[in-house]
């Protein structure tokens, strides 16, 4: 299968999820300060746990190799802390603004185009020296004494700075939290909501999902992805923020210099994701009369577009947005994914303690 | 049915104004009110039910109006 169409195709899928699950994760990390909702985070944490065993089986059958990625600390602080300051203003985490792009949501749109200037500019442009310095200083690798071989430098896992089998750690780890979740749950336990019955069509194309359902589609989606992406020669799962930054510098014809030929950029599999999530959407949105242009105003768009801005920044900054990190690091027990994905919650729940707690309380 | 005493219009507005919109608007109305809203956000139209339980206020109808175009009624518990 072609990079193309193995990255629209899990595309497709991921959006097609994303738009029936609802499935955002600024709305996920926020709404449990703002709303005591955490329905979303449910999802959130069972998407995790999916793509936590999953990853370890396809690595065990050597069909993936885990590659979490680097630890910076000062980096994943600094554009974590931005990343989730920028997600609460821009009204969507990274995958949250691509998809919405599928259902007509023009504030969504305004989003993603803020988000791909600063991840560009951050990558190749003017911003690229902050990035370069907060990573190049701080960061940390561990290495590793191979038989008989020099040491190598390897990036910090949860399992391999203790020296541990990633596998055993991983899965012990999703069976922790499992119980944990499952004692709380019973603790908690609220009343069934009554159901109204309804078709598996009705229930899958046209309602809203149920948490469970999709947390565990969009784990899943995430194995397949890290799967299919490796036979791409990409190696990675799921991953937002330089996908739109690639689609940018295929649109402006960015040449990259390696050995001093320079060649023009071509779209990757990470790229094709990304065309593909906002078509599934389409889809999904369409088929369930979901589908609108919506308007929010100037101002909104002005104040997405300035949250995308710091998206951008700080993902790339960071190595990483909320499904780089949280989606699709922290099932690899990436230290730097750790420390990244709370720095984003951190930023997230200042911005939104500021712009919608406190004037409220006031 | 019911004739509201106030409408609130969020259609175009995304997470998580039309929940904050409306939750900030029955706290300021009196007991026994009916705030109409407007919305077309999908997640709203699905969170703002699940959530008004927990501020005591209640709901009297979501009705579809044409694609994600939705109209709710909600009474007012009346907090002040």
């Amino acid at each position: 299968m072609s990079v193309a169409l193995s990255g629209l195709l899990v595309g497709i899928l991921f959006g097609f999820a994303l738009q029936r699950g609802r499935f955002c994760m600024n709305s996920a990390i926020r709404d449990t300060i703002l709303l005591k909702d955490t329905t979303l985070l449910k999802s959130v944490i069972m998407a995790i746990l999916v793509a936590m065993v999953g990853f370890s089986l396809l690595a065990s059958a050597g069909l993936i190799k885990i590659s979490p990625s680097g630890f910076f600390w000062g980096a994943h602080l600094v554009g974590g802390i931005l990343f989730g300051i920028g997600m609460v203003l821009a009204g969507g985490c990274a995958s949250g603004i691509t998809y919405r792009i599928g259902e007509g949501v023009v504030s969504a749109l305004s989003a993603a185009i803020g988000l791909t200037i600063a991840a560009v500019l951050t990558m190749i442009g003017f911003l690229a020296p902050i990035k370069d310095y907060l990573q190049k200083n701080t960061q940390i690798w561990i290495t590793f004494p191979v038989d008989g071989a020099e040491p190598v430098k390897v990036n910090p896992t949860l399992a391999n700075i203790f020296g541990m089998n990633h596998a055993l750690v991983a899965i012990g780890l999703a069976v922790i939290i499992a119980i944990i979740w499952i004692v709380i749950a019973i603790k908690n336990r609220e009343e069934p909501e009554k159901k109204t019955k309804v078709s598996l069509f009705t229930a899958i194309f046209s309602k809203g999902w149920v948490w469970w359902v999709t947390g565990i589609a969009i784990g899943l989606i995430n194995v397949l992805a890290f799967y299919m992406s490796t036979l791409a020669k990409r190696s990675y799962p799921l991953g937002i923020t330089s996908g739109w930054a690639g689609i940018a510098k295929g649109l402006i014809g960015y040449e990259q210099v390696t050995d001093g030929v320079a060649t023009a950029y071509k779209l990757g599999w990470g790229d094709y994701l990304i065309i593909g999530i906002i078509l599934g959407t389409f889809i999904a949105a369409l088929i369930a009369r979901e589908f609108k242009i919506r308007w929010p105003g100037w101002g909104t768009i002005g104040q997405t577009f300035a949250g995308g801005l710091l998206m951008g920044f700080g993902a790339i900054t960071s190595g990483g947005c909320n499904v780089g990190h949280i989606l699709s690091g922290l099932p690899q027990l990436g230290i730097g994914s750790i420390v990244g994905s709370i720095s984003i919650v951190l930023g997230a729940w200042v911005m939104a303690y500021l712009l919608f707690v406190r004037p409220q309380t006031a | 049915m019911t004739a509201p005493t106030k409408t609130l219009n969020v259609c175009g507005k995304i997470c998580p104004y039309p929940d904050m919109d409306t939750m900030t608007t029955l706290k300021k109305m009196q007991k026994g009110e009916v705030l109409e809203v407007l919305l077309d956000y999908p997640l709203s139209v699905e969170r703002i039910p699940r959530n008004l339980k927990k501020q005591g206020h209640k709901l009297i109808s979501v009705e579809q109006l044409d694609g994600p175009n939705h109209r709710m009624l909600i009474e007012a518990h009346g907090l002040k």
